[in-house]
């Protein structure tokens, strides 16, 4: 049996935990909150990345003065040595990216998606799944982002430490550092007047609109929003990874950030977080045992999803509304209707007393 | 009296259907008006025309003087005008009290970049609970504040409705059945309730009934559609007698 490293395993879990559980959380405001089921989620996860990769490689580059096209074998050499000699840069570069990509893929979502929502839900889906697949087969031919290859060097923001170890150390704790923020931002997010307005259009698109909810408008901030976290996790798999290429960016990647939503439980965020620490552990977990383990008879890597599947199933079985289901939103109104709630359940157990009193006698006989 | 709505000449055509043919109308304010009329006669047509959801194919439509048709559904409910539906839209996955709470207009908690900062709306996140709270009281309600709504009777997801239009700066209603599925009883509870309501808040109440016999009792002037064209009208005693709607309704 080879030594398995238990820290390095738990570092890569953590690191995707936190890339999908950032998906999961702004696919369950845009679905679970406010009811657009976006089946195109992969497409805004890939702008994020290439747009950091983009824009990282090019800042290095040019500040060195070196020319080349940036998808060249040159260039990812000359990366390796330029990303290792000035720490505040990296940083700097690391911090500037991590905005653009949220801004750049918001924008993007927020035009793109924005047209599509005045035809019916189902369609809705159906545009951005294409919209996806299509930006996918889009960088295939795009030359300047390598095309099929795609762009290799993308500057770690920590490579100038030399001991891998504590450079990955310190990558998880950013990254869960920036899901830790994201969460607290999306819960604030749905236990306010938004969240509110935002269940009421999930519930009845039109009620919400006689109303005088404004929804277009309100399903373009939601958009802008959850496409702008999709974009920071794209961000946060290009410096993690190092490389990036359109075949990471399948369909698949949709589907599988939809299962973690759903295993969570649909309209919470806890759950979506919990749904994707799930998922990426199985995920995760099947890879070291075929590391461990190797020559086994199955590779658990084929099973993997059959696995995925049945915890699915079996969590929809008994728990129907996800692991952690919805609840209502919580805002400080609640505080004014808590002498009304009491005085309701004073009200029902004095009406529920004769019965108790009668139960108790023909219990105890008298 | 000036009128609070006025309807010019409406015509709506559904392909070649006609749903309605140069209908016009009054209600003045603070009145209580009905409008009945066979099924598929073209009411709950008109409420739709009214409220926004289809534009009329010619016609007017005022409301407080001036112009709504054309506009959106959310801008004519800034106005003042509320409608209810005849199937209950509530969002009925929520609370009673989420359920008040979310109607009022242009919420500063609504913004994305104030929505996280509690502070920023508070206060007015409280007024509008205070009022919510004291409505529900109003309407009886406060029992059910925590329960889904889901969970409520007929009755009370219907004055669940009324409450909830009170929410908004409404000043006219259109209910579309008020007591539809609702005991004898309970219907004239609810229509009692509205007449209160008139008299409290000083509302308008523009109401479909198929109750012809409840609704009489508290409506102090009705129009009868019938085939998409406005057949009579007058207070409830001239239209009962009048010999064209007993046709209309009994047949020959």
């Amino acid at each position: 049996m080879i030594a398995f490293d238990v820290i390095g395993f738990l570092l890569s879990w953590f690191t995707f935990f936190s890339i999908y559980a950032i998906l999961s959380m702004s696919l369950n405001l845009e679905v679970g909150y406010a009811g657009m089921a976006n089946f195109g989620k992969v497409a805004f996860y890939g702008i994020g990345a290439y747009v950091s990769a983009y824009v990282s490689m090019s800042i290095f580059l040019s500040l060195a003065g070196l020319n080349y096209p940036l998808y060249s074998l040159e260039a990812t050499m000359a990366m390796v040595k330029l990303s290792t000699q000035n720490p505040m840069l990296n940083i700097s570069v690391f911090i500037l990216t991590l905005i653009l990509s949220f801004l750049i893929a918001g924008a993007i979502g927020y035009v793109i998606m924005y047209p599509t929502l005045r035809v019916g839900p189902a369609f809705f889906g159906i545009t951005v799944l294409s919209f996806g697949e299509l930006l996918r087969i889009f960088l295939r031919h795009y030359k300047p982002t390598g095309a099929t290859y795609g762009l290799t060097g993308i500057p770690h923001p920590f490579a100038w430490i030399e001991d891998v170890f504590v450079k990955n150390l310190l990558f998880t704790s950013v990254t869960l550092i920036i899901l830790t923020l994201l969460f607290l931002y999306a819960q604030r997010l749905v236990n306010s007047p938004l969240g509110r307005t935002m269940l009421a259009i999930r519930e009845d698109e039109v009620a919400a609109l006689c109303m005088g909810k404004d929804v277009p408008k309100v399903k373009g901030k939601v958009l802008f929003i959850g496409s702008g976290m999709a974009g920071i996790a794209g961000c946060i798999l290009a410096y993690y990874i190092g490389s990036i290429n359109p075949n990471i960016f399948v369909p698949t990647v949709t589907f599988d950030v939809w299962a973690m939503m759903i295993l969570g439980g649909i309209g919470n965020n806890k759950g979506a977080i919990v749904g994707a620490g799930i998922i990426t552990l199985v995920d995760r977990a099947t890879a070291a045992i075929n590391f461990i383990f190797p020559g086994l008879i199955i590779d658990p890597n084929f099973i993997r999803w059959m696995i995925i599947g049945l915890i699915i199933i079996l969590v929809l079985l008994f728990k129907p509304a996800g692991l952690i289901p919805q609840k209502y939103t919580w805002t400080p109104a609640w505080k004014i209707i808590r002498p009304l709630e009491e005085k309701a359940k004073r009200r029902r157990e004095k009406l529920l007393s004769p019965f108790k009193k009668m139960s108790k006698w023909f219990l105890m006989g008298g | 009296m000036a009128p609070i709505l006025k309807v010019v000449n409406v015509t709506k055509y559904f392909g070649g259907v006609r749903a309605l043919e140069d209908v016009s109308l009054e209600v003045k304010k603070g009145a209580m008006v009905g409008l009945i009329g066979p099924n598929g006669s073209g009411k709950t047509t008109l409420f739709n025309v009214i409220t926004g959801f289809y534009p009329p194919d010619r016609g007017e439509v005022y409301f407080k003087g001036r112009r709504i048709d054309g506009l959106n559904p959310n801008e004519i409910f800034k106005m003042g005008l509320v409608r209810t539906f005849q199937n209950p839209r509530l969002f009925f996955n929520m609370s009673v009290w989420e359920n008040m709470l979310v109607i009022p207009q242009d919420q500063k908690g609504e913004s994305l970049l104030k929505a996280p900062f509690t502070r920023l709306w508070l206060n007015e996140e409280m007024e509008i609970a205070r009022k919510a709270s004291s409505l529900l009281k109003d309407f009886g309600l406060e029992d059910f504040v925590i329960n889904k709504v889901s969970d409520l009777s007929g009755a009370h997801i219907k004055l669940l409705e009324s409450a909830r239009g009170l929410m908004g700066k409404g000043e006219m209603f259109l209910l579309d059945e008020p007591a539809a599925g609702v005991a004898y009883t309970d219907a004239h509870k609810i229509f009692s309730f509205i007449r209160r309501l008139r008299d409290e808040y000083g509302l308008t109440f523009f109401i479909i009934e198929h109750r012809i016999e409840v609704l009489m009792d508290y409506v102090e002037y009705v129009y009868v559609l019938h085939n998409g064209r406005l057949l009579s009208q007058g207070t409830p005693e001239e239209v009962m007698r009048d010999p064209k709607v007993i046709h209309a309704y009994i047949g020959e």
